[in-house]
């Protein structure tokens, strides 16, 4: 990771005062175990080039990180890429430039414009070459990108996932390097702490100027800052400043403080219960799910007992465990990581004073669990199309054959009904194993259907002409205990 | 009188406590002494208060009296302390003795129930008899003997000790002793003492023929008998030629036909000294039956009953009573278990329903129970008793066979054999030969029980049920052949459950787990990680003779399961299938149309070479390695190795160059240009270190499978072969598909082949390959009784480029990463092993499903144990 800065013209020379360092020293420090290292290039009167790397230590780096397990961690582009980490191995070598507090003689050319050659990398960004050009041209500069060398013995990739940026224009140096020190972060998209108090300040001082005009604001908030929460801090902090001018920086807060204590996450989408590509009609249709359920359960006789069986984090049975005449609610999930969303939510019930409140359940459809026999109600809500065709029926007679509840509730999505949503994928969620038509599902029910039991197909959500309803459900109900009411 | 025979005998146990008692002077220290010297003691079996005295307080007595009063309290202070500890060490060395069964007799007055009570406490806590023998001498004796004494107790608490010894010796027979003794000093000489041998302990001699439950089910009882030599004689007894006995597990009666005939037969049998037969639980109901308590029968007791009734019918009741008089006797005594020997060493244990180890060869109520009804952990909703597995605890070395609990197959596991086959369900009646250690079963000419809950039946139902998740889910152990019992933690259970739900192939397909491998311990050559000679180093340590060194390929693990036909899986798996191929943590390996074909060409090559034939088997199981790596890791491969390749090398090119622009314009960066040299020639090997392991693929075209555990044919695993055998049935599987390759291999057996080894492994290192597994010359190999590492990986100086970084080779570095530490990744790599093994015999045995996925999710929890993952 390096960072050239060169400057050519008359005045060039001026550059290395600003930067405070003896052209003919190496500059050679070890920034809390990496090694930060400058020289010049070449600095006369009329061209000045500085290198600045930084080596951090390939095993110092990976350690206490929380996936230290991972078998990748030594096999790491940390150490290679300009990122955050990079902005805070430079920052001190960088200080003079950056605060402008240079030598009285000197401070004349901290607003001087130099014709500036900035070249950096190797930068590991999803951003698309043309929003990286974006990023830097309404600043002044010519943007060059240059990819890394990607030649394999097989196929593998079509070009390197790293670039090289070159910027060329006219500005001052601490401008220059307060711009750096934000978008490099910003290209980077990998944050090697928890966003806090300390990154609105640095966005607020480096951006003094010129974030508020780019026109790629947002992006840039977003990609610095992360959680909508800290976004709203910063944004309101400026509209503070703007009615207290002037400005101090130390405005009391706590500046280790962490805005809300939440880590980073990699910005993976959480598998979760709602269907990637139905953003909109999605929210809608789970509550309507948990609507009809919840309502189908209140009109049964017997629901004394109930098990969400797939209960994930938890929503439907902390409804459930609501209605009225409900006694018990098993929540039976096998992610460790739902049921600890789940439990919270359930904590949140107790709290509220809520008398019956659901009972987290380590289990899996896979595994016989004797404690789930003869329930009154067994729910499957989108559960049974995240298994594989083949392993279900084993699972539905489990169900039905050993754990007899008094009514079982399946729903699953309608793959008719896909039509409606123009998706652009096969199925409505990644891990979907299938998504059936009406007909299919009403002839797995059928197949399912043990001794005792009769079944009766009902559908959730708006109705279309021929295409039938989003969500279809299957109700079991136990034939023998209808007959002796 | 005098007349040897005549003298009334005492018999002493041959294990656990007696106390003498009586108070001083009455003669306990003279009758053990004359025991010692008939023989009848060893001096070691006496244990006195007084040698306890004198072992921890130097003195057996210290008089306080006549002295100043604070001189007396001292005195008497000291004594009570002293007897304190002299008490609480002899308790514990009776509680030792105990254990080990030993007899211990205690010497002391023991004059008070108190005193008695904790010995008799002990005595039950050790499942041992507790005896007491009281001296009963006249006051006017005790006096006058103690007037002689050297050290005289005095008068006064003579006449005390005499009072409390009539007072409390009335009460004596209802404290809880197995038997009660006393003594009239005058009757000392006439008496005989004798020891009874541990009635439990029978010699094996020239063999014996364990029988698992008979249930009155005759006519196979005979068959089986005849097969195993047995021939009837004039008295109605079947001998053996060879003088070999029978012995019953018990349980021959009940449920079955012809419960009375059976029970007659080894009545006979066990009087007559030819047969031995243990307690059980239907042998113990039908004794309180016939000896005319009030039971109620079921569980086809009833049909004794039914029988016992006939019986009076047909030859009169006088003879039913008769009858059932005898048999009453001949069950109510059968003992609880037997301990048979050689060579005055334990052997084999029989015990109907269990035992555990601390119990054998001693007996109490408690073990009775234990050993007729087994280890019972209350009652499941249905009433029956739900069974803890004993046997995992058993460590004691002797071999346990049993019965009461069905098993469709004799249950090998952990040094207990299993052997009732449900002959009386329908099932086998099986006989069990020792020395020979080989099974003789008879089938049953039908299911005679009747029984809506038949045990085979409902077994051969459940087979492929789901495993019961309350009995895993807070962590569980399972008893392997290979390791004994492997625990595992309820955390990482979940963790399994969570992956077993989420992403692998069905339960009942996932058969094994491969296990994790460890490197050897780090190279002493400063120039490396990982060395072969350490490799080496270990298994010679382990007295290991003779090694494999295999070719390690850099692919993705895969377990291959093939078989013969899609009908050929219903038997195992419960549906028709073709095979099924999936990864180390057991997700399936290549998308459904893939698999498919991959299976699809392997069948049809190994159908052509006529494998299944060649080897009467109907399916294939092998733990393999797919090349190419890319065929898998493509996604890894580009978003990690090759992307920080491309960054690394994009980075050290540039600032190469600008280094030495500086140095150029005369700055002194020579070190920084040397350092930056190296470290781009590092970031060149990183790059080309991945490629080797990756080619274009079409399809099957460029699919490699390299085979290296044959792990199971139909009814067979080949855990008892050599690796070279494993790697000639690899080098035939190659033979018969393209898919297929062989691996290259070495033997180890001198220095020469040692180095010879070494050169060829630094030279396929070098030009990039992963490296070498270095294995002992059998797939599972022991030092003494320890499982030894099934084997040690040594990868190549280029490849731990990939695995520890591009700079790993910087001195530095390496020194640093020298420490680590491989011991848990060992210890997992044996578990895991031994859970593989187990898992593949539970499933060629046709197994439960259930009990096959406790060994396979005990591995996968192991896995979610974290450890080092670039070890």
């Amino acid at each position: 990771m390096h960072l050239i800065i060169r400057a050519e013209g008359t005045d060039a020379r001026a550059v290395s005062y600003l930067l405070a360092k003896n052209p003919n020293n190496l500059y050679d420090r070890d920034e809390k175990g990496v090694r930060v290292r400058l020289v010049y290039t070449v600095c006369t009167d009329d061209e000045v080039e500085a290198v600045l790397y930084a080596t951090p230590d390939p095993v110092d780096l990976v350690k206490g990180s929380p996936d230290s397990y991972d078998i990748t961690q030594y096999i790491n582009d940390r150490e290679f890429v300009v990122s955050s980490l990079f902005c805070t191995y430079i920052r001190s070598a960088l200080g003079t430039a950056l605060n402008g507090k240079t030598k009285e003689e000197y401070l004349p050319w901290v607003t001087h414009s130099f014709p500036f050659t900035l070249s950096f990398g190797p930068v590991a960004s999803n951003l698309p070459d043309a929003i990286v050009e974006q990023l830097f041209e309404p600043l002044g500069y010519k943007v060059e990108l240059e990819r890394g060398v990607a030649d394999y013995s097989f196929e593998l990739k079509s070009r390197s996932s790293v670039r090289y940026v070159t910027l060329r224009g006219e500005v001052t140096l601490q401008q220059a390097l307060r711009q750096l020190l934000i978008l490099i972060p910003v290209l980077d998209d990998y944050k090697h702490h928890y966003v806090g108090q300390d990154e609105i300040d640095k966005l607020a001082r480096y951006g003094e100027g010129w974030l508020d005009p780019h026109p790629l604001r947002e992006l840039i908030l977003k990609r610095s800052l992360r959680f909508s929460n800290i976004i709203a801090q910063f944004e309101a902090r400026l509209r503070r400043e703007a009615a207290l001018s002037p400005v101090n920086a130390d405005d009391g807060t706590d500046g280790q403080s962490m805005a809300d204590g939440e880590p980073q996450t990699d910005g993976e989408p959480r598998m979760g219960e709602e269907p990637q590509t139905e953003e909109q009609p999605k929210i809608r249709l789970n509550e309507l799910r948990y609507q009809a359920i919840t309502n189908l359960v209140s009109g049964l006789d017997a629901k004394r007992t109930i098990v969400d069986y797939g209960s994930g984090e938890g929503k439907l049975a902390a409804r459930l465990s609501s209605v009225e005449g409900v006694a018990e609610v098993l929540a039976v999930e096998p992610s460790a990581m739902s049921q600890l969303r789940a439990i919270e939510r359930f904590d949140k019930l107790a709290d509220h004073g809520q008398k019956v409140v659901p009972t987290p359940v380590t289990g899996s459809l896979f595994y016989y669990d004797e404690t789930l026999r003869g329930k009154d109600v067994i729910v499957l809500c989108e559960v049974i199309e995240h298994i594989d065709a083949p392993r279900l029926n084993k699972v539905m007679d489990t169900v039905l054959n050993e754990y007899r509840p008094q009514t079982l509730i399946v729903t699953t999505p309608n793959r008719e009904y896909n039509a409606v949503y123009e998706m652009d994928q096969s199925m409505r969620h990644n891990d979907h194993r299938f998504e059936w038509t009406r007909g299919e599902f009403a002839d797995a029910c059928d197949r399912w259907r043990t001794s005792g039991y009769t079944v009766e197909m009902q559908g959730i959500g708006e109705e279309v002409a021929g295409l039938g309803q989003p969500t279809q459900m299957a109700v079991f109900s136990r034939r023998e205990e209808r007959e002796q009411r | 009188m005098m007349n040897e025979d005549t003298r009334r005998t005492i018999r002493l146990p041959h294990a656990g406590i007696v106390l003498l008692m009586g108070p001083s002077n009455s003669g306990k220290s003279t009758l053990l002494a004359r025991l010692v010297e008939e023989g009848v003691l060893l001096q070691t079996e006496v244990v006195s208060s007084d040698q306890f005295r004198m072992l921890v307080g130097d003195d057996v007595y210290i008089d306080w009296r006549g002295r100043p009063k604070h001189e007396a309290d001292i005195l008497y202070n000291d004594y009570q302390r002293i007897s304190e500890q002299a008490f609480a060490a002899m308790e514990t060395i009776l509680r030792m003795r105990g254990g080990l069964g030993k007899l211990s007799v205690v010497d002391a007055t023991h004059l008070y129930p108190d005193d008695r009570r904790k010995y008799i406490d002990l005595a039950h806590r050790l499942d041992l008899p507790v005896v007491v023998v009281a001296l009963d001498v006249p006051e006017e004796a005790l006096l006058k003997r103690d007037a002689g004494r050297a050290e005289p107790r005095g008068k006064q608490r003579v006449k005390q000790q005499a009072h409390q010894f009539k007072r409390t010796v009335r009460g004596l027979k209802e404290e809880g002793f197995d038997s009660v003794y006393i003594l009239k000093d005058a009757q000392l000489p006439e008496l005989r003492f004798e020891r009874r041998s541990n009635p439990l302990l029978k010699e094996i001699g020239p063999g014996i023929d364990i029988i698992g439950d008979i249930h009155g089910c005759w006519d196979e009882m005979i068959e089986l008998i005849g097969k195993l030599g047995y021939v009837p004689g004039e008295e109605g007894l079947y001998l053996h030629p060879e003088g070999r006995k029978l012995v019953s597990v018990g349980d021959v009666m009940s449920r079955g036909p012809q419960s009375i005939r059976t029970m007659m037969f080894w009545q006979q049998h066990v009087e007559a000294g030819a047969a031995y037969m243990v307690d059980s639980n239907h042998g113990w109901k039908i004794a309180r039956y016939l000896s005319g308590r009030d039971v109620s029968l079921s569980h086809g007791d009833e049909r004794v009953a039914d029988e016992l009734a006939q019986l009076a019918q047909e030859h009169g009741s006088e003879a039913a009573s008769q009858w059932r008089q005898r048999m009453s006797h001949f069950l109510l005594e059968a003992p609880s278990h037997l301990v048979f020997t050689k060579n005055g060493v334990r052997h084999v244990v029989v015990a109907h329903a269990g035992i555990r180890d601390e119990a054998i060869g001693k007996q109490s109520k408690r073990i009775s129970d234990f050993c007729r009804y087994g280890d019972t952990d209350g009652f499941d909703a249905a009433g029956k008793p739900v069974r803890k597995e004993w046997y995992a605890h058993h460590n004691t070395g002797e071999l346990i066979v049993w019965g009461h609990d069905p098993r469709v197959q004799p249950a090998v596991v952990n040094h207990t054999i299993n052997i009732d086959q449900g002959v009386v369900f329908g099932g086998q009646l099986t006989a069990y030969r020792y020395p020979e250690k080989a099974f003789v079963s008879v089938q049953a000419a039908r299911d005679y029980s009747e029984a809506a809950d038949n045990p085979l039946k409902e077994w051969a139902r459940r087979r492929f049920s789901p495993p019961n998740l309350r009995r895993l889910i807070e962590g569980y152990s399972v008893v392997t052949d290979s390791y004994g019992e492997v625990e595992v933690r309820g955390e990482f259970v979940k963790a399994a459950i969570d992956t077993v739900s989420h992403f692998t192939v069905p339960i009942e397909e996932l058969l094994y787990i491969p296990p994790t491998m460890s490197p050897p311990a780090v190279s002493e050559d400063e120039a490396y990680l990982e060395h072969p000679r350490e490799a080496f180093a270990y298994y010679r340590a382990q007295g290991v003779q003779t090694m494999v060194a295999e070719k390690k390929h850099m692919g993705s693990r895969a377990i291959l399961t093939i078989y013969k036909d899609e009908a050929a899986a219903i038997p195992y798996i419960g549906y028709p299938s073709a095979g099924s191929i999936y990864t180390r943590t057991g997700r399936a390996f290549f998308p459904n149309q893939m698999e498919h074909k991959v299976l699809g060409q392997l069948q049809q090559d190994l159908r052509t070479s006529e494998y299944f034939e060649r080897y009467d088997t109907d399916i294939l199981v092998l733990d393999a390695e797919i090349l190419p790596w890319n065929l898998k890791a493509k996604e890894l491969i580009a978003a990690q190795y090759a992307h920080v390749a491309e960054a690394a090398m994009l980075d050290r090119t540039k600032l190469l160059v600008k280094l030495k622009e500086a140095q150029a314009a005369g700055r002194e960066v020579g070190d920084w240009i040397e350092e930056g040299e190296r470290k781009l020639a590092n970031a060149e090997t990183f790059g080309q270190a991945f490629q080797y392991y990756c080619w274009d693929v079409d399809e099957l075209e460029g699919v490699r499978i390299a085979s290296f555990h044959i792990l199971a044919h139909g009814g067979e695993t080949f855990f008892d072969r050599t690796h070279v055998w494993h790697m000639e049935h690899a080098r035939e599987l190659a033979g018969c598909s393209k898919l297929f390759m062989e691996t290259e291999y070495r033997v180890i057996t001198d220095a020469a082949s040692e180095e010879e080894a070494i050169a060829w492994w630094a030279e396929m290192t070098e030009t990039g390959h992963e490296g070498i597994v270095v294995k002992p010359e059998f797939y599972r190999t022991r030092n003494g009784s320890k499982l030894v590492q099934p084997a040690l990986k040594v990868r190549g100086r280029r490849y731990l480029h990939i695995i520890y970084g591009m700079d790993y080779l910087e001195p530095d570095n390496l020194k640093r990463l020298k420490q680590r530490k491989t011991r848990k990744k060992e210890k997992h790599a044996l578990l895991e092993f031994a859970l593989g093994m187990e898992g593949i015999e539970r499933f060629v045995r046709k197994d439960s499903v259930e009990r096959m996925h406790e060994c396979v999710l005990a591995a996968l929890a192991l896995e979610s144990d974290p450890v080092d993952p670039r070890l």
